[in-house]
């Protein structure tokens, strides 16, 4: 089962920043909270990056607002589950590993949420050859990594929590305020020990997949991710991106111009805040979430385009389409929204000249 | 206890550096005080007022109340000096009215300050208009400041000694790991719940400072702050001789610069020969709203209703209290607020503090609590938060003897000149626009109905010959408007600036697109370019965010109207330019899908927005709008499930204009009466075509052929049933169109041209008259 660890695709972030949260522990002499293994100042600092009096240098796992991370500690700190929300690809499950890891050292007690997550996957299961055999007991059980959280006071990650169903979520509710996991077959239960927490994330787009009851909203503190706050962190974010994936597809074509990401990223923002950048113009938002990621993905597929089909060098045209692609999702509103952008804000750009005609050509 | 300077044998002056509208510093101050028993008291405020101070005890005075310094003949020319009921100079007041001492003002008088700020060369001052923009832009970026990261918005490190001149507190707070100044003074000094010392350690942390800081880069404003501290100096040196303990009350920042009194030849020198005007003073109502965003001390405060809060509760029940009042709050705005929410919003503010290392919750943790417990990270209720609560709605109050307001001596200075007197009696006025006089008259009534005080009431044009010369107004005075003065008169010191100042409260506001376009009708006739600045911005902004294309169109006309004739005034139109060229590239864009699925009714109204429409961007003689209409237009030909209505009338307009060749309207006719439309759809399409005139059936036989065998192959209750509908668009055409439709389907289309038999001779006579008629 277990893999060695040089020859795991990932490593976990604690396996991975072993010696981060090493010399973090030997310098951290504020108060812990019951069973954590740092203050909730160092776990800030573990997030956030910074120096430690003895020079040693944590690196930031999350760029952003310092202020949702400490909104996200002191939620854990006080004994309040966390609900992470944010669009798909604004670091909701990576913030999440790296707070289970910092707090507990351990972030492999996971849930991942789909469709057909079942009761078991949250409470737990039998071993069904021990239960015929043996009979309802502790050796047939099979506990669920939230049972497990509970039972060793650690921080049980939840992720997709609007994927699962409507009444598998419910389990959560009784669990959180009560902090108790009846077990009836055994007439025993599992009482969570003191620092079991939960960490959910969910994609605030997909509200509606399996909207969260009321009382289970209430039971969790929501902070919500937002997408990179600057042009320029954004535009990093997806060169370093595109040029690893670049390397990994083997595109034959140049790095792309920086210029033509930029303009990428310019609408991407645009459209997502519903502003242009220099604040003068309003602008609709589409109904497609324009994250990082698309945009990463839509110069990636224009590296190709220009690669097989093109000059080699990365044009307006070659990004055209799978801009209109990614902005327009619904055929009739989106478009429309795209149209205005393209003729109040492209058209009046004098430099987008052939990005804005070859956006016209392929939106026709 | 205080800071104080003893002075010879038991006299004493105790100096007390304050913020203004600082809660804790009210707080500390009036306990110093009833601990200290002073037997005179002077404050950092307008010796003009000084004859006012006593109205502060006023049975009906309510703060926020503000004290108003103007000069009389110029009311533009003026200062104010707002007080909460937590300013530390109103406790003061309150403190020495309250024990019968003697109270009274210290600073520069504004009569000196006034001919200072104002004289020319003006320009170099910044105007009350500008403070108050600079205040709403560090509003909106402290809205933001809450979601987003801060360090983007950190100045560069450009003069450092520059920069710590003009916010002194900001090398403080660094110091001590806070962005921002506010934030720190808050931590440190408004909320600390036990003080005593509090003044000695802002007076030693004011001394530092000042040590080392450089002059203000603003010459202008460095002269006029020395003058003042000269001019504090030489009032306490005159009371303190009268006095055995002296209070003494004035922002912080002054108090190193108050403590030696000893050259008094240098002040005197700098006192000599001020400028001076005379000046009136007097006490207005006030708003938190308004104390948030601009003041007389320069020193505006972003939050007077969380100020509020933190003077009237209990130290130990600021944070529960709190959330329960945003749990209220947002419970009356039907979101969901439970008991067991204000409890996990509680330990969550209390978490966060404790975390960053704060005694008590401040206003960040509060909101972010909030956020994360109440509004499920959504930051919209957090809007309604800030404007019901941090900010607060709270309106002040003064007593009916305070003196007038300068607004009304600014309508009785405009009155006079231009010699419109109120009279009781209802007499209507004829104002010829053409003549200065009557345009001004006409200017000021338009902003007094801006300003809700509706002297005079609009006419209708009673001579239609007159044209749009004339305007003719209702003019009757009544007595009630006295109080719609006063009610106006926080938004300005003349009817020009109250008037701009309140149209933009309503364009900032409102967020629908049709009163923003009403509202710019009323600024241009009110001739306030600037208000017309923001409403135009407001109206492009909201624009953009309209996604209604019908309001769209509704709101086009009257711009176009603005846009093609001016008017009478000389409205600069450029800005109307920018905004309808968005509003027609949002229509065009936006109108097919608008005309995609209609019931009967919305087609109804569609098509007359067609109309409207198409006869604004025609006004407009734009090459390139007519282009993008004709374009729209097209699509909406195109629709394949567009009402009949208005896809007709899309195939006439572009008929008309030329666009589609008589073949292509005929195969389109004939398209849309096929067996395959729903007969009812046909009819409609039939009148959206015709409707208004029907000539086009006279010439074009193709086009009355397919009709005339349309109607023909009708089963007879199809016709029956289609019958009214076809009446109807009918009717709308001219008699003698009528007449001849009816004759040509009498006889059918062949004999038409038997007839049209023309004699050569006859016709040739006619031809020169015609040429000549027509200029060829």
């Amino acid at each position: 089962m277990s893999n060695q660890p040089n020859t795991v695709q990932r490593r976990h972030a604690e396996e991975e920043y072993a010696e981060e949260l090493y010399e973090l522990a030997k310098a951290d002499t504020r108060q812990r909270p019951p069973n954590w293994a740092l203050s909730p100042w160092a776990v800030a600092t573990y997030l956030l990056g910074g120096t430690l009096d003895n020079g040693y240098t944590i690196t930031a796992k999350y760029i952003g607002d310092r202020r949702l991370i400490e909104i996200a500690i002191a939620t854990l700190a006080t004994d309040r589950a966390l609900l992470l929300l944010g669009v798909p690809g604004t670091a909701k499950s990576w913030v999440s590993e790296h707070l289970t890891a910092a707090i507990c050292g351990d972030s492999t007690l996971l849930v991942q949420g789909t469709a057909g997550t079942s009761e078991e996957a949250m409470r737990y299961g039998w071993n069904y050859a021990r239960l015929l055999a043996e009979g309802p007991s502790e050796n047939a059980l099979v506990a669920s990594p939230l049972m497990r959280a509970m039972a060793e006071g650690k921080i049980c990650r939840v992720e997709e929590l609007t994927r699962i169903p409507a009444d598998v979520q419910d389990t959560l509710i009784t669990v959180l305020s009560e902090k108790t996991l009846p077990i009836p077959e055994l007439n025993s239960e599992v009482q969570s020990v003191k620092g079991f927490n939960v960490i959910a994330t969910a994609n605030d787009r997909d509200r509606g997949v399996n909207d969260m009851s009321s009382a289970l909203t209430r039971r969790f503190n929501t902070v919500v991710l937002p997408t990179p706050a600057t042009l320029d962190e954004e535009v990093e974010i997806v060169r370093q991106r595109v040029g690893s994936l670049g390397r990994m597809l083997e595109l034959p074509a140049e790095t792309p111009a920086l210029e033509e990401m930029r303009r990428v990223v310019t609408i991407f923002r645009e459209l997502r805040h519903g502003l242009t950048l220099d604040g003068q113009t309003r602008l609709k938002s589409p109904s497609s979430t324009l994250s990082t990621a698309e945009a990463i993905s839509v110069v990636t597929q224009g590296l190709s385009l220009a690669a097989h089909f093109g000059s080699g060098t990365l044009t307006a045209r070659d990004v055209a389409g799978s801009v209109v692609g990614a902005v327009v999702k619904d055929p009739t509103q989106d478009r429309t929204i795209w149209l205005e952008y393209l003729e109040t804000v492209a058209r009046t750009r004098p430099d987008w000249t052939d990005l804005y005609e070859a956006c016209r050509e392929v939106t026709r | 206890m205080s800071a104080s300077s003893k002075k010879g044998g038991s006299r004493s002056v105790h100096f007390f550096g304050i913020r203004h509208h600082g809660v804790g510093s009210a707080r500390s101050l009036r306990r110093a005080l009833e601990q200290l028993q002073p037997d005179a008291v002077l404050i950092e405020g307008p010796p003009d007022a000084d004859k006012l101070i006593a109205l502060a005890s006023h049975a009906d005075m309510r703060p926020p109340v503000a004290l108003l310094i103007y000069n009389p003949t110029q009311p533009r020319e003026a200062a104010w000096y707002p007080f909460a009921v937590y300013s530390p100079e109103w406790q003061a007041i309150q403190y020495a009215l309250g024990n019968k001492i003697p109270v009274t003002f210290m600073d520069l008088p504004q009569k000196h300050q006034l001919p200072l700020l104002y004289a020319p060369p003006a320009e170099a001052e910044a105007p009350p208009e500008d403070t108050d923009a600079d205040a709403d832009a560090g509003e909106d970026a402290g809205e933001n400041a809450l979601l987003e990261a801060e360090p983007a918005d950190m100045p560069p490190p450009v003069d450092s000694a520059a920069l710590l001149r003009l916010d002194p507190l900001q090398a403080l707070a660094q110091a001590a790991g806070y962005s921002d100044s506010e934030r720190w003074w808050e931590h440190m000094i408004e909320e600390r719940q036990s003080g005593e010392t509090i003044f000695e350690a802002i007076q030693e942390a004011m001394t530092a400072l000042r040590d080392a800081t450089g002059a203000h880069p603003d010459p202008g404003y460095a002269h006029r702050e020395a003058l003042r501290e000269a001019w504090m100096r030489k009032t306490i040196r005159a009371t303190e001789k009268k006095a055995t303990r002296l209070a003494v009350i004035c922002g912080a920042w002054h108090v190193p610069a108050l403590l030696d009194r000893t050259n008094v030849a240098a002040d005197d020198a700098l006192l000599k020969g001020l400028p001076s005007v005379a000046t009136t003073a007097t006490w207005t109502p006030w708003t938190y709203s308004r104390l948030s965003r601009d003041s007389g001390y320069g020193a505006g405060i972003t939050s007077p209703g969380w100020y509020q809060h933190l003077w009237d509760t209990a130290p130990d029940q600021i944070t529960m209290r709190w959330m329960s009042r945003v749990a209220g709050l947002l419970r009356g705005q039907d979101f969901s607020a439970s008991t067991a929410q204000v409890i996990d919003g509680v330990r969550l503010a209390e978490a966060l503090a404790a975390l960053r290392g704060r005694p008590l919750p401040g206003l960040d943790e509060m909101n972010e609590a909030a956020l994360a417990v109440f509004c499920r990270g959504d930051s919209a209720p957090l809007n309604l938060i800030r404007r019901d609560l941090i900010i607060g709605d709270a309106l002040g109050e003064v007593p009916p003897d305070a003196p007038t307001v300068p607004l009304q001596r600014d309508l009785e200075l405009q009155q006079k000149a231009l010699r419109l007197k109120p009279a009781l009696d209802e007499k209507i006025h004829d104002f010829d626009l053409r003549k200065p006089n009557d345009l001004a008259r006409s200017r000021l009534l338009h902003r007094l109905r801006l300003l809700q005080i509706e002297w005079g009431v609009r006419q209708q044009n009673q001579v239609q010959a007159t044209g749009t010369f004339h305007e003719f107004w209702k003019l009757a005075w009544k007595p009630e408007f006295a109080i719609a003065v006063i009610e106006a008169s926080m938004w300005g010191n003349t009817i020009q600036d109250a008037a701009a100042a309140r149209v933009r409260d309503q364009a900032e506001t409102s967020d629908s697109l049709l009163p923003i376009t009403a509202l710019l009708e009323d600024v241009l006739l009110a001739d306030l370019p600037e208000a017309a600045e923001i409403v135009l911005n407001r109206l492009e902004s909201v624009a953009a965010l309209t996604s209604d294309v019908a309001v769209l169109m509704d709101s086009l006309p009257a711009l176009v109207d603005v846009l093609r004739y001016g008017n009478v005034r000389k409205t600069d139109t450029a800005l109307v330019a920018q905004v309808v060229d968005g509003l027609v590239m949002r229509v065009c864009v936006g109108l097919a899908p608008a005309c995609a699925s209609l019931d009967d009714d919305a087609a109804a109204l569609m098509y007359n927005r067609l109309n409207q429409t198409h006869s604004a961007i025609t006004l407009l003689q734009n090459a390139d709008y007519t282009a993008h209409w004709q374009g729209a237009l097209a699509e909406v030909a195109d629709l394949r499930a567009g009402h009949g209505l208005v896809v007709g009338r899309a195939v006439r307009l572009l008929r008309d204009a030329g666009i589609l060749s008589p073949e292509e309207v005929a195969r389109r006719l004939r398209l849309a009466l096929s067996r395959a439309v729903e007969p009812a759809q046909a009819a409609a399409w039939v009148e959206g075509f015709l409707k208004g005139s029907g000539a086009v059936l006279l010439y074009d036989d193709t086009l009355f052929t397919t009709l005339d065998s349309w109607l023909a192959l009708l089963p007879g209750d199809t016709f029956d049933l289609l019958l009214p509908l076809l009446r109807r668009t009918f009717s709308t055409f001219a008699s003698p169109e009528r007449r001849q439709i009816g004759e040509r389907a009498r006889h059918g289309v062949r004999q038409r041209s038997d007839q049209l038999l023309l004699d050569e001779a006859r016709t040739a006579k006619v031809l020169p008259m015609l040429e000549r008629l027509l200029g060829i």
